[in-house]
């Protein structure tokens, strides 16, 4: 059972994962950094990514590219109306205020889903060049799983050169670290916040059709512990670092997906357990994560 | 009215205790057995809400856990009262000799009070760790500490019969255990709060730094409130099992928690009387929703309604309906809070 | 240019500035000294915009500016080289200066950089180290070189002095008479009465919240109490 193959395999199953957890991390990440805010609502994105996407690919047969365009922009809008309609009032107020108010947000984006979409799952089908099964050396997997993680690693990478390289970019960073400091070189603050915001949507969505595409399956309330996860891989690779976020979504999927590939088969449905478990660990011994900054927890 | 206000606190308690069983003797022999149903279900999910404004809404910590401990009292007490013959034919452990041995079942109120001290026991273990963190921090870290109990719930298969949970648990509760509990509870926190425990409680909700600085130990305070909210929790959650009559795990988990919470916010956490108020206002609604919801075919419109509730609340009523009277300098500030790590940890960056 | 009318300030209950009222003409070093405390750093921050006045009005080139943000006023062309400087420490003295000039639409960005790393040699140096890893002197030269990166018309300096080096003070004054020689309005508070003097073609003094005197530099230094307490001892 320990078979080299079989840890080959789970270590694959585990960066796959890991991929779209990272990716997840990211765009919450980025809005945590500047806005202390744990968006509970993340989550709700990635379900409607994954249906904005159903609707257009397959429901009303528009192209791969086009639904998957289609899908970063309703993402990013949504993400926009929501820091416009949600939470730009309660900005400078506690921390706690934010949360509330974003599981008030996801609470009611998962139940329109509901309501739009049925509480059924629905069968995701991806087009067929994703499903195609390939085998290197005893280890199977699909393209999708390339994709999967191909796409998330050139994103991040389309990232990491964002925040290094462009203007705004670095104005991100710079309201990160200090919003009264931004205001004082004229960055518009709410400007930047609303891309925050849109980016880290639109990420989220776009990870939304990767997890329908690898699952087969999507329904109204997948999104959340996605959403909760995202914010365990913040914390393990570190708050405000946004490679700790990557990082922290990387070990998040591996570790998930080997202690539930290695312990006895009764443990599988213990993995949100065990990814608690891990967050409780590091908050307890060290609560700045592996790259963290100062903040105080 | 003001020789009402001049009474001695004690005094003013004991008459409404007494207005409020003569309106319940009265509802209970003249009204409708639906009707009656939904009032007992606000009085169980009252103990709760008024439980988690301890902690949350007196003290200060925003615990998204509380669920979790309603599960421990819940699966407690039921495991206590269940009656010896349904247990082998259900696959539920019989007691060990310690606790009355295989022919024997515990009477309810020694269970419920056996389940909320589990409970409470769950919650210093649980505490101890989980306190010492701040903000949201603490709210994920409790949540996580949920979803471990829930998960364990569902694991010991043994103990709790899994997923498939428990049914055909005796209906011991009816309205009068359900509204004496909550008396009890409202009773016990209101004493609470005027003693020096709490107002070390309001001190550290206000400023943890400044609290300490007077010499206040806000661990120890922090898991008394942290504690004794547990302890109600149970139960309420020992409270359910015997109404609801079928208990499974996944039903003490977010959305329950969620669903507290929303009472809680709504009402106005922070108040005495707040959280009975949300309960009402949010169960009734539920009972007159549902049938719109179904009649139209329209799932999760009762959910929408209570997200948008409480959307509505944090935006232009953080007080909450009743809230107001005792403004909630720590959890809702009026504009202008620090940005850098929220209002009452502004100077502190430790633990 | 910069006209400021009767403002009060609060923080919360506390009051912190009474009945303030000054004004710094275009091509003009004011400088607002006092003792720690008396509510200079509150002026200055009220008339950036971080600090909202309860009462009174700020008027900027015949502009009413009290009630514009602090991002607003830095587009008009008022910057802050704040107490405790506030540089990004995380990103490099490059990035920084360059975020200075982050509201900027014009071409001369790169000939504003080149001139700021002439004044501050240091900074060339340290182009691309991590600006949290500088000495204070050095953090300070980068708060100012990046208020300068805004092209502002009107530049407050809050405590250029504090804790540097009486060299490093020394050149900072230089570099204020050479942005003086740009064309650049200054208005500066200062502990360091001597130094102000030296530069400032007017000086307000403030106590406890409120101007006690205001004149030209050799005039008020010749009031007895002003100099016992500034000067004397």
């Amino acid at each position: 059972m320990f078979a080299g193959t079989y840890v080959a395999q789970q270590i694959l199953n585990g960066v796959v994962l890991g991929s779209m957890y990272a990716l997840l991390a990211l765009g919450m990440t980025v809005v945590y950094g500047i806005l202390h805010l744990i968006n509970f609502a993340h989550g709700a994105l990635v379900t409607a990514g994954a249906f904005t996407f159903f609707g257009i690919y397959m429901v009303l047969g528009w192209p791969f590219s086009l639904a998957l365009a289609a899908t970063l922009l309703v993402g990013g809008v949504l993400g926009y109306l929501l820091d416009l309609v949600g939470y730009r009032k309660l900005r400078g107020g506690p921390e706690v205020a934010l949360l509330i108010t974003s599981l008030g947000i996801y609470i009611l984006l998962e139940n329109l889903i509901k309501l739009l979409a049925t509480p059924q799952p629905y069968a995701f089908r991806p087009p067929a060049f994703l499903g195609q099964l390939q085998n290197v050396g005893g280890v199977t997997f699909r393209t999708v799983d390339v994709f999967i993680v191909v796409v998330s690693v050139l994103i991040m990478i389309a990232f990491a050169l964002f925040v290094k390289r462009t203007k705004l970019g670095i104005a991100m960073r710079a309201t990160a670290e200090s919003v009264e400091a931004a205001k004082l070189v004229g960055i518009n603050v709410n400007q930047v916040v609303a891309m925050a915001f849109m980016l880290g949507s639109a990420v989220a969505a776009i990870t939304g059709f990767m997890w329908g595409a690898k699952y087969g399956q999507i329904a109204y309330d997948m999104g959340f512990m996605a959403g909760v996860k995202a914010f365990v891989a913040i914390v393990i690779g570190g708050i405000g670092s946004i490679p700790g976020a990557m990082i922290g979504g990387f070990i998040l999927g591996l570790v998930e997906t080997l202690a539930v590939g290695f312990l006895p088969p009764g443990f599988a449905e213990y993995r949100d357990a065990i990814v608690f478990t891990l967050l409780i660990l590091v908050l307890l011994l060290k609560p700045t994560g592996i790259m963290g900054r100062k903040e105080a927890v | 009215m003001r020789r009402w206000a001049s009474l001695p606190g004690e005094v003013k308690f004991l008459i409404s205790v007494g207005v409020l069983f003569l309106v319940l003797f009265v509802a209970n022999s003249t009204l409708n057995r639906y009707v009656l149903h939904v009032i007992t279900l606000i009085g169980i999910y009252s103990i709760a809400t008024t439980s988690l404004n301890l902690t949350n809404g007196y003290t200060g910590l925003f615990s998204l856990g509380h669920a979790g401990f309603m599960a421990v009292g819940a699966y407690v007490t039921t495991l206590l009262t269940f009656p010896v013959r349904l247990r082998i034919a259900y696959n539920l452990p019989l007691l060990p000799p310690f606790l009355g041995g295989p022919d024997y079942h515990w009477p309810f109120l020694p269970a419920l009070i056996a389940g909320g001290l589990v409970a409470a026991v769950a919650a210093l273990l649980v505490g101890a760790p989980v306190l010492r963190l701040r903000g949201h921090y603490l709210s994920v870290a409790s949540l996580g500490f949920m979803v471990i109990i829930a998960t364990l719930a569902k694991g010991l298969k043994g103990l709790t019969r899994g997923a498939a949970g428990i049914q055909a648990i005796p209906h011991y509760t009816n309205i009068w255990w359900v509204y004496a509990w909550l008396v009890v509870t409202i009773y016990v926190i209101w004493r609470l709060l005027n003693s020096s425990y709490g107002r070390a409680m309001l001190a550290i909700r206000e400023s943890e730094t400044a609290a300490q600085s007077q010499g206040i130990h806000p661990m120890r305070y922090k898991l008394l409130s942290f504690v004794i909210g547990a302890f109600f929790a149970g139960i309420a959650g020992g409270l359910y099992a015997h109404f609801a009559r079928s208990i499974r795990p996944y039903e003490f988990s977010f959305s329950m928690t969620f669903l507290i919470v929303i009472m809680l916010i709504i009402g106005g956490a922070g108040t005495l009387l707040g959280p009975v108020v949300g309960t009402a206002i949010v169960v009734a609604l539920k009972y007159v929703l549902k049938p719109v919801e179904e009649g139209l075919g329209v799932y999760g419109l009762v959910e929408i309604v209570y997200a948008l509730m409480l959307i509505g609340v944090m935006l232009w009523r953080p007080e909450g309906i009743v809230g107001g009277v005792n403004p909630l300098k720590f959890l809702f500030p009026k504009k202008g809070g620090k940005r850098n790590a929220g209002v009452s940890h502004g100077e502190a960056h430790g633990p | 240019m910069l006209e400021v009318e009767h403002i009060h300030v609060y923080y919360g209950v506390i009051p912190a500035l009474l009945d303030v009222s000054l004004s710094v003409d275009e091509g003009q070093i004011v400088a607002l000294v006092g003792a720690n405390g008396a509510g200079k750093s509150t002026t200055l921050k009220t008339i950036a915009g971080v600090i909202r006045p309860r009462e009174g009005q700020i008027r900027f080139q015949d502009q009413d500016i009290t009630r514009l943000g602090a991002d607003r006023r830095v587009r008009l062309g008022i910057a802050l080289v704040p107490e405790g400087r506030q540089i990004f420490s995380t990103l490099s003295v490059k990035e920084n200066l360059v975020l200075g000039a982050y509201h900027r639409r014009d071409q001369e960005v790169k000939k504003d950089l080149e001139w700021v790393y002439n004044l501050f040699p240091i900074l060339r140096e340290r182009m691309h180290q991590v600006a949290g890893t500088m000495s204070g002197g050095e953090q300070q030269m980068l708060a100012f070189g990046r208020a300068l990166m805004s092209r502002p018309k009107l530049l407050l300096l809050d405590e250029p002095s504090l804790g540097l080096a009486p060299l490093v003070v020394r050149d900072i004054y230089e570099v204020i008479q050479k942005i003086r020689e740009a064309g650049i309005t200054i208005f500066l508070v200062e502990q360091n009465v001597n130094m102000a003097m030296r530069v400032a073609d007017y000086m307000y003094v403030m106590e406890a919240g409120q101007l006690k005197m205001e004149g030209v530099p050799q005039e008020v230094m010749r009031d007895e109490d002003i100099k016992q307490a500034y000067l004397g001892g």
